[in-house]
């Protein structure tokens, strides 16, 4: 089977990279580009732990193809390493203890970063629609509202 | 999907083409919210996807005129919940994009993709029945159009023929004293597929009191087919708006539900929340006109 020539812009640079028609974009992620906040759970969309932003909108990246990301502009968190909003909501979870066993940590940070961009001051309600697509197995989701929620609000107002 | 292709057609034109003469072995992706993981539990497995997800510029649009709301198939859910479109009378769509999946799949997943599963599950179903949709179906030769209940003719079954690609989803917001709710439960509140899902069209007369007509629509009415409740909707036409009337209509849907009972629940109670579902439905529209009236 040809491998098909792609280019995806992945944190700010372009990748050329060479892919066969079943890779997953998480696949193309975690194997050909080592990002491995990028996690792997359920695989069919329930999850929510493989969350990325595709072109600014927070994406399953278990549930898109990489042949269908070629052009496009995917972030994950490593690329937001730098961010202050994204330091300020890490911050914000380590001081309300927002990480138990960690593993949905990634894609809660992206989730809430994507909120913060959109809504600097969101209500508990708003808070917990952003997150609903991410499973915390540990069922810690007080921590992260309250971590998200002050993330937030310390935002440059 | 060992041996899987993709083909990436240059335009929609290109991808009826090559639908026309290998559509049999191949399967339309769009964002591939259902596909994908369809694929991967082996329920289906094509051996070319045709990728049209980058037709936005065709079919990804809201538009109205002359009173039609048109649907490109590529819309989101997230297009949905940010169109000023679904406000008021057609609050319907809005409601149930809000109930639709979580962020993440609705920022992508589509409002052609959720039509074209077919599935008992799809939230989008029972809505754009409620509202009497219509599809426009493109293939090399032309295009058809087909009533959306006319178009899911089994479970994840439809009337498309693998030369065709769903290109619009029209409807209009019902006419005069009228209104639309939806019902979902689900064994939490988001990111679940529904137990129950029911969507309500409703249009008084100028009376206020007397029916013209109702369409229910439901997630499931036989089987694991979504479908308009058409001996409900066929008794309430014409009756007054009063208790009796919904208790009455609350036990013709229940004859007319055959039910199945799977993991999320069984078929009584699916029944059960289906006729607590329709009085709720009937109250908030009768309410919402009675208030805009």
């Amino acid at each position: 089977m040809a491998k098909r020539a792609i280019t995806i812009n992945v944190n700010g640079t372009e990748h050329p990279l060479q892919v066969d028609a079943p890779d997953r974009l998480i696949d193309v992620l975690r194997d050909q580009l080592d990002l491995k906040s990028v996690k792997e759970g359920c695989s069919t969309g329930d999850c929510g732990i493989c969350a990325v932003l595709v072109d600014g909108k927070l994406v399953n990246s278990c549930l898109m193809l990489a042949a269908q990301c070629d052009g496009r502009r995917v972030t994950s968190l490593e690329g937001l390493l730098e961010d202050p909003t994204m330091k300020r909501m890490q911050g914000s979870f380590i001081a309300n203890n927002a990480a138990q066993c960690g593993f949905c940590t990634p894609a809660m940070l992206m989730a809430s970063w994507d909120l913060a961009r959109h809504s600097p001051e969101p209500s508990d309600e708003e808070i917990k629609v952003a997150i609903s697509g991410i499973l915390c197995r540990c069922t810690g989701y007080y921590q992260i509202i309250d971590s998200v929620r002050e993330g937030c609000e310390r935002g440059e107002r | 999907m060992s041996s899987l292709e993709i083909f990436s057609p240059t335009d929609l034109n290109d991808a009826l083409r090559f639908i026309e003469h290998d559509g049999r072995n191949a399967a339309v992706i769009a964002s591939g919210t259902d596909l994908l993981p369809r694929m991967r539990r082996r329920q289906i497995s094509p051996s070319i996807l045709v990728d049209i997800s980058s037709f936005t510029e065709d079919l990804r649009y809201i538009r109205q005129s002359d009173g039609t709301i048109r649907l490109g198939a590529l819309t989101t859910v997230t297009n949905l919940l940010e169109s000023p479109m679904f406000y008021g009378n057609l609050s319907i769509v809005r409601e149930a994009a809000m109930l639709f999946g979580a962020p993440q799949v609705r920022n992508v997943a589509t409002v052609g993709g959720n039509i074209c599963s077919a599935a008992s599950s799809e939230d989008l179903i029972p809505v754009f029945m409620a509202l009497d949709a219509k599809l426009k179906l493109v293939s090399a030769r032309g295009e058809r159009t087909v009533p959306l209940k006319d178009f899911i003719v089994g479970k994840r079954q439809t009337a498309m023929k693998p030369s065709e690609i769903l290109a619009e989803v029209s409807f209009s917001p019902p006419e005069g004293h009228g209104w639309t709710a939806y019902e979902k439960l689900g064994r939490r509140n988001m990111l679940i597929l529904a137990i129950v899902n029911e969507a309500l069209s409703l249009t008084l007369e100028d009376d206020v009191r007397t029916i013209r007509s109702a369409r229910v629509a439901l997630n499931r009415v036989s089987g694991k087919i979504p479908a308009l409740a058409v001996k409900t909707n066929d008794f309430l036409k014409g009756r007054r708006v009063t208790d009796q009337t919904i208790a009455q209509a609350q036990k013709v849907l229940a004859s007319e539900l055959s039910l199945t009972s799977d993991f999320r629940g069984s078929g009584e109670y699916r029944a059960e929340v289906a006729q607590v579902y329709l009085r709720r439905l009937m109250e908030r529209c009768t309410r919402q006109i009675g208030g805009h009236s």
